[in-house]
């Protein structure tokens, strides 16, 4: 049995309308028993509304550094990077002014 | 059921009684697998549906229990060997994996057969219990017959020990059909919508044309009158395995 088995990984969902969460994985050799291990691992209590089972190697992965954690400073593309305290405080008192005129 | 006269009574005690040992005597017998399935997930599912079948027997002890007067407890761990009704089938011990893939499959088709009736019951009880348990055992047959394609598009020595264990239960397996004494009391009552020998005949018209290709022809075997009678040593022994906990003297026992 050991020497087809595959990878399975299962995300679940909680009620409808919730997001997917990853939930583990199950060995299995094919779908269809991927299906019941899934069921049995992730589902037996009555804690999922549905089931997603991916075999693993369908999945995409990107985990190059160059591409996900550029060496160069990207704060600008973050909210944070702005520093907009004094803007909105400078933006407040004329607002404030405006209004007293 | 003060509604129903002493003899239909005690038909229908001794179908729930069939039912609920074959129920409780394969869970058994599949728990013996827990810690040695061929691989965790499976060790996994195969517990946790020798669990749901023990779940199920309690449900029909439980009913039977009313229909008698009696405690579920008592029916289930309180009675000698000869005393339980299985069918044939379940006489015979765990085996390797091919044979209990081959006896799950067996007895699985025979239960949904048997399921499907009793959800049509006029005894309104075993109706809703069938009804609920039906909901679980489509899970167990989907279960039952992923393993059985599985070990027959296996390898030549996988193939040939199912369709050796196929073999070895055919006649056994025609048990579970076995007619009831009551029997007729049962069907005139509607408490069993259609006789043993015409769900026999579905499950074998089901079935024969699943299994003959992986095991050859088989022969023709019908149910017996005492298919469900006899009790074989494999069975004593798991006898005394089940029963242990209850018989002990709790006095002297040590956890």
């Amino acid at each position: 049995m050991s020497t087809n088995e595959r990878i399975w990984e299962v995300f679940r969902q909680e009620d409808e309308g919730d997001p997917m969460v990853h939930a583990g994985n199950v060995n299995a050799p094919d779908e269809e028993l991927a299906m019941h291990y899934a069921r049995e691992f992730y589902g037996r209590r009555g804690e999922s509304h549905r089931l997603w089972i991916v075999a693993r190697d369908a999945v995409t992965e990107l985990d190059d550094p160059d591409l996900l954690k550029p060496p160069f400073d990207r704060s600008h593309k973050k909210p944070g990077g702005y520093i907009i305290k004094h803007k909105l405080e400078a933006a407040k008192q004329r607002a404030a002014s405006e209004a007293g005129e | 059921m003060t509604d129903l006269d002493a003899a239909t009574r005690d038909a229908l005690a001794e179908l729930l009684l069939a039912v609920a040992d074959d129920e409780f005597v394969i869970g058994f017998w599949d728990s013996e697998w827990t810690g040695i399935a061929p691989m965790l997930e499976e060790d996994v599912a195969t517990s946790s549906i020798a669990q749901d079948e023990i779940g199920h027997a309690r449900a029909l002890y439980e009913l039977l229990a009313e229909v008698t007067d009696d405690d579920a407890d008592r029916i289930a761990y309180g009675r000698e060997p000869d005393a339980y009704r299985h069918a044939a089938l379940l006489n015979h011990r765990r085996g390797d994996w091919a044979f209990s893939v081959a006896r799950r499959y067996l007895y699985e088709t025979a239960d949904a057969v048997r399921l499907a009736t009793l959800a049509r019951s006029s005894h309104e009880p075993l109706a809703q219990l069938a009804g609920k348990m039906r909901r679980e055992e489509t899970y167990h047959l989907l279960h039952a017959e992923a393993w059985l394609r599985r070990l027959a598009d296996g390898p030549p020595d996988v193939r040939d020990r199912l369709a050796d264990a196929l073999r070895q239960l055919w006649t056994d397996a025609q048990q579970l059909f076995a007619p009831l004494g009551g029997e007729e009391l049962l069907v005139t009552a509607g408490i069993l919508p259609q006789p043993m020998a015409a769900m026999h005949a579905a499950w074998t018209a089901r079935v024969r044309p699943a299994v003959e290709p992986i095991a050859g022809q088989l022969p023709d075997a019908s149910p017996a009158a005492d298919g469900r009678m006899a009790r074989s040593d494999d069975f004593r022994w798991l006898h005394g395995e089940f029963t242990m906990v209850a018989a002990g003297d709790e006095a002297t026992a040590r956890w």
